[in-house]
């Protein structure tokens, strides 16, 4: 009966931070819960590295606290495995940080206990606006598809394009992409001649660049989610002669970094509108990009790279102002500016998403032979335009 | 003859004896774990959910021989059924309980209908596609599921008005327990009662239980329904633990984990069900803490072993040893 009384104090303790507070001494632990193994293992991997190119450069200890980061994989969208995780990491390991979090579910699944625990958790990625509704602990250091779209949609509409057609893959994010952009090119005097929403799964889309043709548009707007889709849409746009009949290709994260190559020199002309590429031209992202390659040669930076340095840079400078408070931490956050390899970036009180610069741009053949996403026009201080929708 | 002849009071004993021992094992068990590790009890939730559905899953595969690639379909919609009677009908667990069976069973029933008139190769695809067509259908209708998203911000009351689901976790597990305990029983009625006789014999050769008067056809429906709602009840658990359904619970892997599982322990005996989940998820958990991005080798090399050293799963280890030692 001691034992049982024991392990429970000991269960409560921890679930009330206290003892792990005294074991943990001056570590202060970081959770990182995101896909490390699986198809999806790719973001897992970008988040690890640019991690690692942060700790690197900063190295691991802030203000006279030690900063240590322990993964944990998920094995792609699975709530239930991501609620465990975080459990886990919050009452065995004492994190006083989460961070990572590449898929909605995932993040939302742990929404009820940062709340409880007040953990500030940090994503990387996921990026649905009422994510961070759910919960006031939330800080994202990505974007939201409203983010980009509408930035997307007002830009077109004052370059030219005056009938657009939509073509979007039939899920939640292509959907979000879909009414941000068309709302800003209608606002901006442009006509939408048609929404095509296309099947996730499919790879086949001869049949909708006919419909895409027909639709009489000079351009197409389009989202797919980076992989197998936006390969065979983007070798489509190019053998259905959309490219020749004059209709425009305007999209958005289509030319990931990590996969942009294998889509060949069909991509080249392909317009983007985004909030990094890692061609960005600053010194600060060309020393981000060659401690890359210095440490995991053969990396290239993307989205999902930029969010977790810039989301570690935060947890830094909230363990710098608060140390292990959690609420306090989240106070210093907002507002809180910083120079990131996009450009600047702030984040923004209120929606606790951070506020950048959006840049168009087109795909070009780099001086090394790389396909890379040359920015050539900038929208600057784009808040999350999704989160009061 | 004879053995026919004492069949009744031989079974009542056995039946009476079987069904105690088992139940007491597993209680302990996760009466032992509960003391033991404290601070992985969401882990632990996990693994006895997850002993519901292998169980399931073990009654129409390792009792009937039905063997289906789909049974992801009947878990998702237990989780839908429990999370959206949580979000607009009443908070109450063991209502959510009984919906998430009801969800599970219906799928099974209507899907079954067809799939039961199936074999082998047919079979197989037919029950992927099923889940693949409600996997799509709850992407589609965001205005029910939330689509993509998920379907958030399903809490459910405390059970009984008393315990409420607590931080740590303890409140989730023992529930899940209590559940497994009452499914285990269930299954053991099923699997001893003539009914589950029948089904073995249906696994054997069907043709002769059809010569020998057995509706083939109606047996088989009969028990995926039953499944179907047990299979809705992991789901319904698995929902109001996490408070989120995401379309990942039709997932394919989540069909394959399960057989997987399944043969890993040993088909066609209720504690296969049960070690090989816990094998495999304790293995899988151990190896993603040590090496989180290539954990993947360690599942894949413990299957093979299983399946080249122990066809009968892990549940034969014993008999093999013993037979083993006796040989020499």
């Amino acid at each position: 009966m001691k034992l049982i009384k024991w392990t429970l104090c000991a269960a409560l303790a921890a679930a009330t931070g206290v003892w792990s507070d005294a074991a943990a001494a001056d570590t202060i632990k970081v959770g990182v819960i995101a896909t490390f193994s699986g198809p999806n293992a790719i973001w897992g991997k970008q988040f690890r590295e640019a991690i690692d190119v942060y700790l690197a450069e900063h190295g691991d200890e802030i203000a006279g606290h030690k900063v240590e980061f322990i993964y944990k994989d998920v094995g792609g969208p699975n709530a239930d495995a991501s609620k465990a995780a975080a459990q886990e990491l919050l009452v065995r390991d004492g994190v006083k940080y989460l961070a990572g979090f590449d898929f909605t579910p995932n993040t939302i699944a742990v929404a009820p206990l940062i709340k409880q625990a007040k953990v500030p958790a940090v994503i990387f990625n996921a990026g649905t606006s009422s994510i961070n509704k759910q919960s006031d602990y939330f800080l994202r250091t990505s974007f939201t598809l409203w983010q980009i779209s509408q930035p997307a949609g007002e830009w077109a509409a004052k370059n030219g394009a005056k009938k657009v057609v939509t073509a979007v893959s039939d899920y939640n994010p292509g959907i979000d992409a879909e009414t941000a952009f068309s709302k800003a090119f209608e606002k901006n005097g442009g006509a939408i001649v048609e929404h095509i929403r296309m099947p996730l799964q499919t790879t086949d889309f001869a049949p909708f660049m006919q419909r895409i043709k027909n639709s009489g548009a000079d351009a197409v707007f389009t989202f797919l989610p980076a992989g197998p889709a936006t390969f065979a849409f983007t070798k489509a746009y190019n053998e259905n002669g959309l490219k020749d009949a004059g209709i425009a290709f305007y999209g958005t994260g289509e030319t990931d970094e990590t996969t942009i190559d294998a889509l060949g020199d069909q991509a080249i002309g392909l317009v983007t509108s985004y909030h990094y590429s890692d061609a960005h031209d600053s010194p600060l992202n060309q020393s981000f990009v060659a401690k890359l390659n210095e440490l995991h040669p053969g990396s290239r930076a993307n989205m999902a790279s930029v969010g977790a340095y810039d989301g570690v840079h935060l947890i830094y400078k909230m363990i710098e102002a608060a140390g292990s408070d959690g609420a306090k931490a989240l106070e210093a956050a907002k507002g809180l500016a910083w120079e990131s390899p996009r450009g600047p970036v702030k984040i923004d009180p209120v929606s606790r998403h951070v506020v950048q610069n959006v840049y168009i741009r087109r795909v070009e053949r780099g001086v090394d032979g790389h396909l890379v996403n040359r920015e050539f026009a900038t929208i600057p201080n784009v808040p999350d335009l999704g989160y009061e929708q | 003859m004879s053995e026919l002849a004492t069949r009744p009071s031989v079974r009542t004993a056995a039946l009476s004896l079987g069904s105690i021992w088992p139940v007491a094992v597993v209680a302990l068990g996760a009466g032992a774990a509960f003391f033991l590790f404290p601070y992985d009890l969401a882990f632990l939730t996990r693994i006895v959910i997850m002993m519901v559905f292998v169980l399931s899953f073990d009654l129409i595969l390792g009792y009937a021989g039905i063997a289906t690639l789909g049974h992801a379909a009947m878990y998702g919609c237990g989780a839908y059924a429990a999370g959206l009677v949580a979000l607009h009908i009443s908070p109450d667990p063991l209502l959510g309980l009984v919906f998430g069976a009801l969800g599970g069973a219906l799928i099974a029933w209507l899907s079954g209908l067809v799939l039961m008139r199936a074999h082998g190769m047919t079979l197989l695809m037919i029950s992927i596609a099923v889940t693949m067509v409600l996997q799509e259908a709850a992407s589609k209708a965001r205005w029910l599921t939330g689509g993509a998203d998920g379907l958030p911000g399903v809490s459910v009351s405390p059970i009984f008005g008393w315990f409420e689901f607590d931080f740590v976790g303890q409140v989730a597990f023992i529930y899940s327990v209590c559940v497994l305990v009452a499914v285990l029983v269930f299954c053991q009625l099923v699997v001893g009662s003539p009914f589950g006789l029948a089904l073995k014999g249906i696994k054997g050769s069907p043709s002769r239980m059809r010569a020998i008067g057995t509706p083939v056809y109606r047996r088989k429906v009969t028990i995926y329904v039953l499944a179907g709602a047990i299979a809705g009840i992991a789901g319904a658990l698995a929902a109001q633990v996490t408070g989120l359904v995401g379309i990942e619970v039709f997932n394919f892997s989540l069909s394959a984990d399960v057989m997987v599982m399944l043969i890993l322990g040993g088909a066609g005996r209720l504690y296969g069900a049960i070690i090989g989940t816990l094998i495999f998820m304790v293995v899988h958990h151990v190896a993603a803490a040590i090496d989180p991005f290539n954990w993947l080798f360690v599942i894949g090399a413990m299957l093979l072993v299983v399946v080249f050293a122990l066809p009968q799963g892990l549940i034969s280890l014993p008999d093999r040893l013993i037979r083993t030692f006796r040989r020499t």
